[in-house]
């Protein structure tokens, strides 16, 4: 039982990492209406931007080199949406070449990064600690702000789709973005935006996931991704709450069944979550009309 | 003989492997409009299942681990490999082809294929987790009584007539109103329903014939190596064969090849003969990727229809009776004019949208 | 709003060949079809009409097997078909047609039509590979079937050309010549003649007529009302998701319910169209 309390408290950790990520692709998702293949290179990129931050030359404190990188994902993000994925998606109707497209950006990325930093495994200069006992659960300060960043930014972005301008136009797109364009919204400014929003997320969810994980490598993100899709399919894919749900689940689920079989296979767990999702509710748990 | 030889009979060898796998991939995306961001996972079954059901049980002492260690002579695991990119495609149609969208579906399949790699890569004692296969016997070899170089020359042939068997048995397919039938899946799968037909078993038709394309192609693979592991088979071979799809040209069997010359072959070797720079090892081999992938992203902006277009289709050349074109082809409520060429219209219509 | 059946000798209970009773739809919070019913009788014309929004659209796509109706039923020729996926409903000879042209793009003319005939030998593996010369003889027929139709709609000329670089009313003779094709028993027209010049939508009107004395029931979705009076043998109105009223278009004209759903003056300006 002692081991099943400890399980839920890395849930809690892995559910924050998941969601983060799985936020920023719902986000991309809900306005662009399609897949980016590339969001766990994204991740990557982000982790090695902080990485070189941290552990480079200059030696930044881990959780500034975060932000940091996050922040270049971003820029990045919204110069492949300007030059690529945007001209991509307005000129084919069809819906594969932009995700093909997006499947290209994946395998650069990947091999920019592979040449720039090489496929060693790294790690981020951090301090190390003991974990600590906070109630059953056995955490060490770093897992503990990781949760703590989940839980803040599911808290500004639930702000923002409410309370702000930008986030009702965002969700005014999701729903339809002809009436969103009619209704006199900027939509490619709300585009921009939210690319460079994903691209923020994707980075701080890489960063997050390679702390916690304690390495990266040029392919972390890329073989993290199943887990991601997991957790948006069965939260119910458009829908950000369902991101956060669905990120919840699949977190608890992964590390507690790690407390039954070999830990080597809890991230597959995801998996098996996800084809009884798709037998029986194939749209999720909170399914968007019009989306699936 | 000249290791050049050697060299170019084993580039004739991936060339004619590479095809049978296009002529999957592209019976099921280039013909049928599926997704199959997996398809990769589908030469790995096919080339473990090669491998195991031809190596015999692992040797004590070797340090391998693997299931199912049959002694087949060579066709037989050939076979096999084909037969098990079959059955995961029935799991995976049935699993993951409900009613799903095309984008959703990618997302679903990609998936399959990384859990595969990890679980592949982790449970050892399946296919030998990350080390592999590594001592598949040369098929026919002790038969022929052939050594390593000339039983690479010999099972290079061998693959190119096989291969040249499967290229027309793909042409009579994609050639039949079954081909028609998926392409028109492939440009609407609503209208092909609303038509009365069951698109969900063309998909699956359509996986099943690509799968064991994929299995024979991964197969051949195992058995030409005598080798097979994870690194063989990452996301970015998927992606090497989407590439070579689309940079050939989409939808028709000939501009496969032209891909799969021109991608798996003359890109991935070209990096080989540039200088390395110095202070960087490796680094043109990565930047290898990041070539393919902005050539594909050039390609589909600048020549979407790919090297060789998808030509048009004239089921009444031959069939149809010849008749007097009757007078009331002159009355047409719309005077166009009938674009020329159907290859510019297929350029011009993609970017009207 | 009350219905007020004005019902015509055309619609007797013993001929009705498509049927729908209490039929439901809702999108998120909105209800697109909230308890329609209709009645369509063998080898006539019926027109769907009524303002935008009226759910006419989404009615055709329940009656087809698009969308399931989150209530009510939808009877073929007697059989329930409610809830049928879209395949098999066409299977029992009801074929529908798309306001939007949707025609297959990577595909010709041509081979537009040859897609349509539903088990073709040449399908089967099997057949492909042991009896090619069935398939041919199939293949053979089925064309000469496609170009006598192609003629008859003026397409015949462009029969090699892609599909996708047809103007705009040759994509709608198109979409109707293939479900001609499909030789069915009961056709679901929607919008036949949206945003067709008004010489073809003449020509599409006598293509529609000939149907019905082809033994082809039809049932067409039509904003036109001028269209409606010349080839319509019975009309069925349609406002805020449910049936308003049924008969024929010179009675319909004087109901007041059906003029109040129109908005008044504008039904008077389109019956002068």
């Amino acid at each position: 039982m002692h081991q099943f309390w400890l399980a839920v408290g890395f849930g809690l950790v892995t559910a924050s990492v998941i969601a983060v990520a799985a936020v920023g692709l719902s986000l991309q998702f809900g306005i662009t209406n399609y897949i980016n293949f590339a969001y766990g290179d994204f991740m990557a990129l982000g982790a090695y931007f902080a990485w070189e931050l941290n552990a480079g030359f200059l030696h930044w404190n881990i959780w500034v080199a975060m932000v940091a990188g996050a922040l270049l994902v971003g820029v990045f993000a919204v110069l492949v949406n300007q030059f690529v994925l945007g001209p991509f998606a307005r000129r084919f109707e069809k819906i594969f070449y932009v995700l093909i497209v997006t499947f290209a950006l994946s395998l650069i990325i990947l091999s920019l990064v592979t040449s720039i930093w090489g496929a060693d495994v790294r790690r981020f200069n951090m301090p190390s600690e003991n974990p600590l006992h906070i109630g059953p659960f056995l955490l060490s300060v770093d897992q503990l702000i990781v949760i703590g960043i989940g839980l803040v930014l599911m808290v500004v972005v639930h702000l923002l789709l409410t309370m702000t301008r930008l986030g009702k136009s965002m969700r005014a797109m999701s729903d339809s973005t002809t009436l969103a364009m009619t209704s006199g919204i900027d939509t490619r400014m709300v585009t921009t935006v939210t690319w460079f929003l994903t691209g923020i997320l994707s980075g701080l969810a890489g960063v997050v996931l390679g702390i916690t994980a304690a390495s990266i490598v040029p392919s972390f993100g890329e073989t993290f991704l199943f887990v991601i899709f997991a957790a948006v399919i069965v939260g119910g894919v458009g829908s950000v709450y369902g991101a956060i749900l669905g990120a919840v689940i699949i977190g608890m689920v992964t590390e507690i069944s790690a407390v039954f079989i070999n830990p080597a296979y809890k991230l597959d767990t995801s998996f098996v979550v996800l084809i009884l999702v798709l037998l029986f509710r194939p749209s999720g748990i909170f399914a968007r009309v019009g989306k699936a | 003989m000249a290791p050049i030889l050697y060299y170019g009979f084993t580039l004739l060898f991936f060339f004619a492997a590479y095809c049978v796998l296009g002529w999957g991939l592209n019976l099921q995306f280039g013909e049928s409009g599926i997704l199959n961001f997996a398809y990769i996972a589908f030469v790995a079954i096919g080339a473990y299942i090669a491998g195991v059901t031809s190596s015999g049980p692992p040797l004590p002492g070797s340090g391998q681990s693997y299931v199912l260690g049959a002694t087949l002579p060579f066709p037989l695991g050939l076979l096999a490999g084909g037969v098990a990119s079959c059955l995961l495609a029935v799991l995976v149609a049935f699993i993951a082809f409900r009613r799903l969208r095309s984008d959703y579906l990618a997302m679903v399949l990609i998936s399959i294929s990384l859990v595969m790699y990890d679980f592949i890569n982790n449970y050892v004692p399946l296919f030998d987790g990350a080390d592999g296969l590594n001592s598949v016997p040369m098929p026919l070899a002790s038969t022929l009584g052939l050594n390593a170089n000339s039983f690479l020359i010999f099972f290079a042939v061998l693959t190119v007539v096989i291969g040249a068997f499967m290229w027309l048995i793909m042409s009579r397919i994609t050639r039949s109103p079954l081909g028609r039938t998926l392409r028109a899946i492939r440009d609407d799968p609503d209208v092909v329903s609303a038509l009365g037909k069951n698109v969900f078993r063309y998909q699956l038709t359509a996986m099943l014939i690509g799968a064991f394309y994929a299995g024979i192609g991964g197969g051949l693979i195992v058995e030409f190596s005598s080798s097979f592991n994870t690194s063989a088979w990452t996301v970015p071979e998927t992606f090497i064969i989407f590439a070579a799809l689309i940079i050939g040209g989409l939808g028709n069997n000939v501009g496969v090849m032209v891909g799969a010359f021109v991608v798996p072959v003359l890109f991935t070797q070209l990096p080989k003969f540039i200088p390395d720079i110095p202070g960087h090892p490796g680094l043109i081999l990565n930047l290898e990727g990041a070539v393919i992938g902005v050539l594909l992203i050039l390609t589909m902006w600048f020549r979407p229809q790919g090297i060789i277009p998808e030509r048009v289709r004239r089921p009444d050349r031959f069939l149809a009776r010849r008749t007097v074109a009757a007078p009331a082809d002159a009355i047409d409520a719309d005077q166009v004019d009938a674009t020329a060429s159907p290859e510019a219209a297929a350029v011009d219509a993609e970017t009207v949208r | 709003m009350s219905v007020t059946p004005v019902t015509t000798p055309a619609v007797t209970a013993t001929n009705v060949v498509l049927s729908g009773r209490g039929l439901h739809k809702s999108f998120g919070g909105n209800r697109a079809v909230n308890g329609a019913d209709l009645d369509v009788s063998e080898g006539t014309i019926t027109a769907l009409i009524g303002p935008n929004g009226a759910g006419k659209s989404t009615v055709v796509n329940l009656i087809s097997g698009l969308l399931p109706p989150d209530a009510g039923e939808v009877r073929l020729a007697g059989e329930d078909v409610s809830g049928w996926p879209s395949h098999r409903i066409a299977q029992r000879g009801l074929i529908r047609t798309f306001q939007l042209s949707r025609e297959l793009q990577g595909l010709t003319v041509l081979e537009n039509l040859l897609v349509t005939p539903i088990a073709q030998k040449g399908e089967a593996l099997v057949n492909i590979f042991l009896r090619p010369r069935a398939v041919r003889r199939e293949e053979r027929a089925n064309v000469e079937r496609a170009v006598e139709i192609l003629r008859d709609y003026g397409l015949y000329h462009v029969r090699d050309n892609w599909a996708r670089a047809l103007s705009g009313g040759q994509k709608r003779l198109l979409e109707l010549a293939r479900a001609v094709m499909a030789q069915p028993r009961i056709l679901l027209l929607d919008e036949p003649m949206a945003g067709v010049n008004p010489a073809l939508v003449d020509q599409i009107g006598d293509h529609i007529l000939k149907l019905r004395t082809d033994g082809i029931t039809v049932l067409m979705i039509e904003h036109n009302l001028g269209v409606v009076e010349r080839i319509c043998d019975h009309v069925i109105v349609m406002a805020e998701g449910r049936t308003l009223a049924t008969g024929r278009m010179s009675d319909l004209r004087d109901n007041p319910e059906v003029v109040h759903a129109y908005l008044g003056g504008v039904l008077d300006a389109r019956l002068d169209s």
